[in-house]
């Protein structure tokens, strides 16, 4: 009894910090990406920018997944603000990428803002 | 004489170019498979190399900052020894597996220093030395055999449709290759890479005139290598096998045509089968230095042939990502600078070897040998969408005809390419480039405007042009068996089309 009340107790937390977690994830696969309910509306510009500019060559599913385990999916690197701002630099020399340098610069700060969102 | 020999031996050189084209690779889905990376991540469109696969390149096919992950790889904390108290007895009896003793290892297999303090549970996932790119775990035997988890081999097909204005048969539909690579590195201390011709297509029989398709031109290896990778725990990497020495900023396929070579790397003056982009049986050492200098010199043993050759490379690059594929620092905040997009680089190279007939043969005296050097630079010009590149060599051969009198021929080449490349999109890149070629046996000026598509990252299709002009030098008529250039030239021109499709699987 004492068992499944420790039991009930540990899940019902674990449901309370999946739904107390500012950043939500909506979608599956390649529909994947932030919710943008839960992106504060300073950041909506930002998160707007980015799900138009990234998807161009690559889902938002790895993007969340970079966030969400701190590791970028493909190289298995640690995904972090020193690792955002050189994938942000990567993609504005990146041919193509049809994105200026504001346009990277506000979209660093909002993956570092989720970066910070989900540590806690 | 007549214009009638050159004009025959202009077709047949183009034809033979038409035929062999079975260039070395260096982009193979091999790697892809292995990382579980897209073609993309090395390549503007296969097989032409971005930045991150020049890096990948000199890494020795080891994944961006993989060796520099395993070297600061911090050992997890120890796990507690499995350890059983049998029932009514106190001794201790230890289990078979050592965990502690096994991370060790496997943090060795990785070159992981060993540290004391425990890293975060973050950095240690990240940094794990038996995780794979991609963040999979890898089977702990295969790691510590060495030996790749997928079988590291692919194949690159090519099909080409050329139209020759000059060649009997103007329209040929018929030259195909098949390669077969294969490439990869064990545990990261060392690399291997190899490519074999297992088909290209032969030259027609003459004497048939029945409906047979052509026979293979014969399988070969043309590239099988194997590097030892950061020797003595020093950024020196050893090469040793039958390889394109490093000499030129670009390995041979490194480029938007599949069928024109730049012509610094590929032509060959007089009888002389040397070429800079020939695969050699070579020893090679090559190493990045303060992550944007490059150094490579290497040592050629021709067959037969006691003298060995020489050679030796340095590159430097300003901008961009450097030989480690580390992103350069560009301040966000600031207002877009020219040089936030720009990277240059540039190379410097140099040959000197012999060849002739055997010498070490009995029997074979004296030996008539052609001695000679190639010296070369090479610029790298890349701004956003743009990019230039200019290769320029210089050679000297001192018996090009290999001359049995005693008065041996010497000849002085000058050879230069620049190309201009434009990305219209992601998979559609346009390129010109503009040669200059005065090999000692005449003058050749070639416009090659090349049109690229890839409607999958595998698949390439090639539209190219040849427009070239050639100024042959006109040889004695005196009965003279020995070809002496001459002041008097005629121009022949030839005009070249193909369109090819490449995929690799």
């Amino acid at each position: 009894m004492r068992k499944l009340i420790i039991l009930v107790t540990l899940f019902t937390l674990v449901i309370a910090a999946v739904a107390d977690a500012r950043i939500r994830v909506k979608g599956r696969g390649d529909r994947m990406n932030f919710d943008p309910d839960s992106i504060p509306a300073n950041y909506r510009a930002s998160f707007d920018l980015m799900s138009r500019k990234c998807v161009k060559c690559h889902t938002m599913e790895r993007t969340v997944i970079a966030v969400q385990t701190g590791r970028a999916p493909i190289t298995g690197q640690p995904f972090d603000r020193q690792a955002v701002k050189a994938y942000g630099i990567k993609m504005l020399r990146k041919p193509n990428s049809n994105m200026n340098k504001q346009e990277i610069r506000e979209v660093v700060i909002l993956l570092n803002y989720l970066l910070d969102e989900n540590a806690r | 004489m007549t214009r009638k020999p050159a004009l025959i031996l202009c077709l047949i050189g183009s034809c033979l170019v038409q035929l062999i084209v079975v260039a070395s690779s260096h982009a193979i889905p091999a790697f892809s498979r292995a990382y579980k990376v897209e073609c993309s991540t090395c390549h503007t469109i296969y097989p032409e190399l971005n930045e991150y696969g020049e890096a990948f390149l000199k890494n020795s096919y080891v994944y961006f900052g993989k060796g520099q992950k395993a070297a600061k790889a911090k050992e997890a904390p120890p796990t507690p020894k499995a350890t059983a108290k049998p029932a009514g007895g106190t001794m201790e009896v230890k289990g078979e597996g050592d965990a502690d003793k096994l991370s060790k290892l496997k943090g060795g297999a990785l070159g992981a220093p060993e540290a004391s303090a425990p890293a975060p549970a973050q950095e240690a996932a990240a940094t794990a030395p038996d995780t794979a790119p991609g963040g999979e775990a890898k089977p702990e035997g295969l790691l510590l055999a060495a030996i790749p988890e997928l079988l590291p081999i692919s194949f690159t097909a090519s099909i080409h449709a050329t139209y020759d204005h000059n060649a009997v048969n103007e329209l040929d539909l018929s030259t195909r290759a098949l390669k077969l690579n294969a490439g990869g590195n064990f545990r990261e201390k060392a690399a291997f890479f190899a490519t074999y011709v297992a088909y290209s297509e032969g030259l027609r029989d003459n004497n048939t005139t029945t409906s047979a398709p052509l026979r293979n031109n014969g399988t070969d290896i043309n590239e099988l290598f194997v590097i030892w990778r950061h020797a003595f725990d020093t950024p020196i990497n050893f090469k040793v096998g039958r390889m394109q020495p490093k000499l030129g900023l670009w390995k041979s396929n490194n480029k938007l045509s599949t069928t024109n070579s730049f012509a610094p790397y590929a032509y060959t003056v007089g009888v002389s089968e040397f070429k800079l982009e020939q695969p050699q049986d070579a020893l090679e050492a090559n190493a990045v230095l303060a992550n944007r200098f490059f150094v490579a010199a290497g040592v050629v043993n021709r067959k037969d042939q006691n003298t060995k050759e020489g050679y030796g490379h340095i590159s430097y690059k300003f901008g961009g990502a450097d030989y480690l594929a580390n992103e350069p620092e560009v301040d966000l905040a600031k207002e877009e600078s020219i040089f936030d997009f720009l990277t240059v680089t540039v190379g410097a190279y140099g040959y000197y070897g012999k060849n002739g007939t055997p010498n070490t043969p009995t029997g074979v005296s004296p030996p008539i040998q052609n001695s000679y050097y190639r010296a070369g630079a090479d610029l790298d010009i890349l701004y956003k969408l743009f990019r230039l590149r200019v290769a320029g060599v210089l050679g000297k051969d001192d018996n090009a005809y290999l001359n049995l009198s005693s008065t041996p021929i010497e000849l002085k080449s000058y050879v230069a390419a620049v190309e201009g490349e434009y990305t219209f999109l992601q998979n559609l890149i346009g390129a010109l480039r503009f040669e200059y070629q005065d090999d000692g046996r005449g003058l050749v000026r070639r416009f090659i405007p090349t049109l690229a598509y890839a409607p999958l990252q595998n698949v390439k299709i090639a539209l190219e042009y040849k427009h070239e002009i050639v100024t042959s030098y006109r040889f004695p008529s005196n009965g003279s068996s020995i070809k002496r250039p001459d002041d008097t030239a005629q121009d022949i021109t030839n005009k070249i089309g193909t369109l090819g499709v490449t995929f690799s699987f």
